[in-house]
């Protein structure tokens, strides 16, 4: 026991070696926050362009684009995308590693949040397009006030998990010079010589986030369930 | 809006084709204000597309349609605006299914005639008294029955004072028992003179209610006449066959 107070005590208190978990979990929760509104934008962007398409056959080209992004985003590796973008696309520019970061997960987001909307956009009963039409609403109105809303309430759950994998996935960016959680307990753990406590620790941190994220889903998930029958 | 009498669908060698199959074939006809058209016909012969091509919801293959004299199937045309006079009540109903009764019928007078809330609110409860459904406001549609669902498609159209009602077999989706409450709400605005194009298996409705029946078949009108004379002197042999079928 005395042992473990003293392991503790050198991982964590010593030096204010918390620190390094402080700041990576701000960085890790500063970059899942911005990649998800940008995901969000990029993805229901894409979704639009791209079941207008199925729709109406409008916007080939357009159309076209988003499939190369699609197929180039969830073809690769997360962390050579992020690599990638730090070292050839902004390889010659002092970039803010923070904004490199969230470029590169809102980027890869956006393409899996595209599908998912769009899959949300598709479930929705054509019957909804064409009675929005007759009563005199344009394609645009029509998405915006009746299909968009219902799309997106069943699209939900799903959007929400993307978001849980997105907050794990950005343990990679220790790649890019990044401090985040995990690189924090890493440099914990070079400085220490140990292992298992600044590991264990940063293990916890994220479960914790992931399980009261998934909670706050399941619960958003019952009152969608609820409502409206 | 026009006088009675006064020619407002004009339709001329309407042809719709899906691939290579022909659904309608050559349509002429005329469409008068006041009028209450019946559409009867076999399933696949075509009555739908018809009246789905009159507000455009299918796009003619060729042929034209004017409505009160202009070209609608003109690329010119503001199709969303020409909609707006037409009213549309479809089989399966399409209420939106997130917002309230309320809100289905005041979203669009709110958002394209650019009327009021409270103006649109004032009206949408007016018509949901005409209905007998006033207390039914603030309910959800999956809270209600197919044919208290189906009287609130039929006012959320009249919200938007349409000049023609269009219905696409409004009761084959319904059961037996709430057939009766849809048909007494379209049989009172046809009274007061509303211009309506129906498409219905209902006979006892055609006959009461409409001025004028036609029968579609194999994409060609085959028969058209006043009720009367449609269903006791039917002269075309696959209207006689189809009548024998069906009463």
């Amino acid at each position: 026991m005395e042992d473990f107070k003293l392991r503790f005590y050198t991982n964590f208190i010593k030096d204010d070696r918390y620190m390094y978990l402080v700041t990576g979990l701000g960085n890790t929760l500063a970059i899942t926050f911005l990649a998800v509104l940008l995901g969000i934008v990029l993805g229901f962007l894409v979704a639009i362009i791209r079941s207008t398409y199925d729709k109406t056959g409008k916007g080939r080209i357009l159309n076209a684009l988003c499939r190369v992004y699609l197929t180039v985003i969830r073809g690769t590796p997360m962390m050579v995308q992020l690599m990638i973008m730090c070292y050839v696309v902004f390889g010659n520019y002092n970039m803010s590693k923070l904004i490199v970061a969230t470029l590169a997960f809102g980027i890869n987001s956006g393409a899996y949040v595209a599908e998912i909307v769009r899959s949300g956009i598709m479930s929705i009963d054509p019957g909804q397009l064409e009675a929005g039409r007759s009563l005199g609403f344009g394609y645009t109105q029509t998405m915006w006030y009746i299909i968009m809303p219902q799309a997106f309430k069943n699209v939900l759950p799903a959007l929400a998990n993307e978001f849980i994998v997105l907050l794990k996935e950005t343990s990679v960016c220790g790649y890019i010079g990044m401090m985040d959680l995990t690189r924090g307990g890493d440099i914990i753990r070079s400085r220490t010589y140990e292992a298992f406590m600044p590991l264990i620790a940063v293990a916890i941190i994220y479960l914790v986030m992931v399980i009261v994220l998934s909670w706050l889903v399941g619960k958003l998930e019952r009152r969608l369930r609820t409502s409206e029958r | 809006m026009s006088g009675k009498g006064e020619v407002l669908f004009e339709i001329q060698d309407l042809c719709k084709a899906f691939g290579s199959n022909l659904v309608l074939d050559h349509i002429s006809t005329q469409i008068k204000s006041g009028e209450v058209v019946v559409i009867v016909g076999p399933s696949g012969s075509g009555k739908s597309t018809f009246l789905r091509s009159l507000n455009l919801l299918e796009i003619p293959t060729s042929g034209t349609i004017s409505f009160e004299g202009q070209h609608i199937t003109d690329k010119k045309t503001d199709l969303n605006r020409y909609r707006q006079k037409i009213g549309m009540v479809f089989q399966h109903f399409n209420l939106f299914p997130h917002k309230t009764i309320l809100e289905n019928l005041t979203l669009a007078p709110i958002k394209l005639l650019k009327k009021s809330r409270e103006e649109a609110e004032k009206e949408a409860r007016g018509l949901l008294a005409r209905v007998g459904l006033e207390e039914k406001a603030g309910a959800y549609p999956a809270q209600l029955s197919g044919g208290q669902k189906q009287r609130i498609a039929i006012v959320r159209s009249l919200a938007m004072h349409p000049e023609v009602m269009l219905f696409d077999e409004p009761t084959s989706a319904l059961d037996p028992e709430m057939v009766g409450e849809v048909l007494n709400v379209m049989t009172d605005l046809a009274r007061d003179g509303m211009t309506m194009v129906i498409v219905t298996h209902e006979m006892g409705f055609a006959r009461e209610v409409g001025t004028r029946v036609i029968f579609i078949d194999e994409g060609v009108i085959k028969e058209e006449n006043n009720p009367k004379d449609f269903f006791e002197h039917p002269q075309n042999p696959r209207l006689q066959e189809f009548l024998s079928k069906i009463i």
